[in-house]
């Protein structure tokens, strides 16, 4: 699963550069938005989908070891 | 009124301080990190609202005016990616490390891993003064925001503005309300305008007689520029400096970030409310769209387009610059405010949407500003003129509202993260363990953040760079120590040695490109190397210098891999060490 993650986050990226929309001011989408913007705006929620799978399926268990209450004391604090 | 709203919001901050305040213990774990208790939803809002500052509202709009709806993907898209992917690797692990050996700051973590004085000294003064630039980006897009949209404030009276208009139109009829403030002197042929006047009250006043004499007239006055009333600049990023001074010393790291979920709240509301506000002014969003699409005094090229406006390699190496939030060292310090390491889920998720929440309808207003603002319009004004010219007062002052709340969200952190640095890192690490008591140690904290914003509010006195531009050029210089984050955290044969090396090459490259960034001080295109952004370089030499100099110098001690990354068998060093 954490591959399907990596692989879906580097193909993010590479979708990021949409130079095939670089000179279109049209279509626009619902009737206002530049299809280069919706594109954009697409990635930003495919990024939060990524994300949830992400959380839910590749969390490092060893990061919820911690969860207890904090070892140092807040006047130790450095 | 909308200075009214303005006032009554930044009251209420200021009684959230207080609040906050009476419910502070009187330490310093609680006052910079609110004893490590805050829950999910709170740390997304206290992580969100700080990465989002006037860059955001109203450098983005600005930015849209000048280089078209591309600014999207420069910044909102890219950071969703990778803000995301920095709050999983980095974040949670920082939160661990930060819990396990007590870490109040980001440089108390750096001084740990490398167990070196020379590299917290190297970086102590290139965050300050990171962090007073993005200060800087918020006192100014603050003040100038709080200008545009508090116009006729004041009356001004007695100050009066004079053009000629030899005789009185025969129909001219001057409304019983504006008799005081307009009226034609026969004797020397001069019409009179006594005290400001508001752009949107231009209209009426055009309005008053259909004759081509008056309309002359009218538009020469405007031309002659009659005070606006307003709050001015330095008047605005002084009252934001105070208040948000005010409630995050009363309050500490508590304040910060009740005040963080409830501005991050208002700012995305009224966000929302003011791109519909706005839209329904323009005709709806898609009459909006059309109109722009059909305006042939549109500028050329198009900003419903990026060809012309934005290079591809510029698009592309912008994918850098988000790298800069694993280095804020503000939000470094809400990372250790979590409860647990689990509450970052809910921000992973959730940050890129509501990115998009916030920079979408400011990108489109700033594409649709295009076609109705004077080409000439300053990118930092746009937003606050779109507000001001069609929005109601009352929705002005809470717009205005929502704007301000933005930035301090920012700034707050930014005030408490500055004292935490200088006060831990710097002063009671330098003097004997008990020289200092926990009062003094905040009290120092205060005065040092206070000199660091008197600083910052000077410097934006006379400063008319970009907010966008000058926010890139902030974020370069953090991402560009984020090789030395990543390495920390992942690379165990990383040392001092290579951590040195990297950070002061990055201080070198940034003061180098400096000159070029500002040039001028203007608000013209953004400074590129051979089309790509000058971060490519910066982190590519930071990176490079860390690899060879690490590699080319002595693997650090065994004790120091097995506290951060356990021993070869399993084992994890000093996870205790702290308790004793």
């Amino acid at each position: 699963m954490k591959l399907v993650v990596i692989g879906s986050i580097v193909l993010l990226a590479i979708l990021h550069h949409d130079f095939w929309w670089w000179d279109a001011k049209e279509p626009l989408v619902f009737g206002f938005i530049p299809i280069g913007l919706a594109w954009h705006s697409f990635i930003s929620i495919a990024a939060g989908v990524i994300g949830l799978v992400a959380v839910t399926c590749c969390w490092p268990k060893h990061l919820d070891e911690d969860d207890g209450p904090s070892p140092v004391h807040a006047g130790e604090e450095r | 009124m909308a200075f009214g709203i303005i006032v009554a919001y930044l009251v209420l901050l200021i009684v959230l301080g207080v609040g906050a305040g009476r419910l502070l213990q009187r330490t310093s774990g609680d006052f910079f990190l609110a004893s490590r208790g805050i829950g999910p939803f709170m740390l997304l809002m206290s992580i969100f609202g700080t990465t989002m500052t006037a860059f955001a509202l109203i450098g983005s709009t600005g930015k849209t005016f000048q280089s078209g709806i591309g600014v999207y993907g420069l910044m909102a898209s890219w950071s969703g990616i990778v803000h995301a992917a920095i709050f999983f690797l980095v974040g949670a692990k920082v939160w661990q490390l930060g819990k396990r050996h007590g870490y109040v700051t980001q440089l108390a973590y750096f001084r740990d891993r490398y167990r070196s004085e020379v590299l917290v000294a190297c970086l102590f003064p290139l965050l300050v003064g990171f962090v007073m630039l993005y200060i800087l980006m918020g006192v100014i897009g603050g003040g100038r925001f709080v200008e545009n949209v508090t116009q006729e404030t004041f009356a001004m009276r007695g100050t009066l503005t004079e053009v000629p208009l030899a005789e009185r139109p025969a129909d001219l009829e001057i409304p019983e309300d504006w008799k005081e403030r307009v009226r034609h002197d026969e004797a020397r042929g001069m019409l009179v305008l006594d005290g400001s006047i508001h752009p949107k009250h231009r209209k009426d006043l055009l309005a008053m007689s259909p004759a081509p004499a008056w309309k002359g007239a009218v538009a020469a006055l405007f031309a002659a520029s009659p005070p606006t009333g307003a709050v001015t600049k330095p008047a605005g990023m002084a009252i934001i400096c105070i208040v948000v001074l005010f409630y995050v010393f009363f309050g500490g790291m508590r304040a910060t970030a009740w005040a963080n979920t409830m501005q991050t709240i208002v700012f995305m509301v009224m966000g929302v409310i003011a791109f519909f506000v706005i839209t329904e002014e323009l005709g709806g969003p898609v009459e909006a769209s059309k109109s722009l699409l059909e305006n042939v005094n549109a500028p050329e090229p198009s900003r419903m387009q990026r060809e012309g406006l934005i290079g591809q390699l510029q698009f592309l190496t912008y994918f850098f610059i988000p790298l800069s939030v694993g280095m804020f060292p503000h939000l470094f310090q809400h990372w250790l405010t979590a409860k647990k390491a689990s509450n970052f889920k809910l921000t992973v998720v959730a940050h890129p949407v509501c990115i998009l929440i916030t920079w979408l309808p400011c990108v489109l207003l700033g594409m649709w500003a295009t076609g109705v603002l004077p080409a000439d319009t300053p990118p930092n004004a746009v937003l606050g003129m779109m507000v001001s010219r069609y929005s109601t007062e009352v929705l002005s002052g809470l717009i205005a509202a929502g704007v301000l709340a933005a930035i301090m969200s920012s700034m707050d952190s930014q005030f408490l993260c500055l004292a935490s640095l200088f006060t831990n890192d710097i002063v009671a690490h330098w003097m004997r363990k008990d020289a200092l008591g926990d009062r003094e140690r905040v009290l120092l904290g205060r005065g040092f953040v206070v000199c660091v914003v008197i600083v910052a509010y000077l410097i934006g006195l006379s400063n008319t760079q970009s907010v966008f531009d000058l926010g890139v050029w902030c974020f370069t210089g953090f991402a560009s120590l984020s090789p030395v984050l990543f390495a920390a955290l992942y690379w165990r044969r990383s040392n001092r040695q290579g951590a040195i090396a990297s950070v002061l090459t990055t201080a070198a490259l940034w003061v180098v490109f400096l000159p070029q960034v500002l040039h001028g001080g203007g608000e013209e295109d953004e400074f590129l190397v051979w089309g790509a952004m000058p971060v490519v370089i910066l982190v590519a030499a930071a990176t490079a210098v860390l690899v060879a100099v690490t590699l080319l110098t002595p693997p650090p001690e065994a004790a120091i891999v097995a506290k951060f990354f356990g021993t070869s068998d399993g084992r994890r060093g000093g996870a205790r060490e702290n308790l004793r």
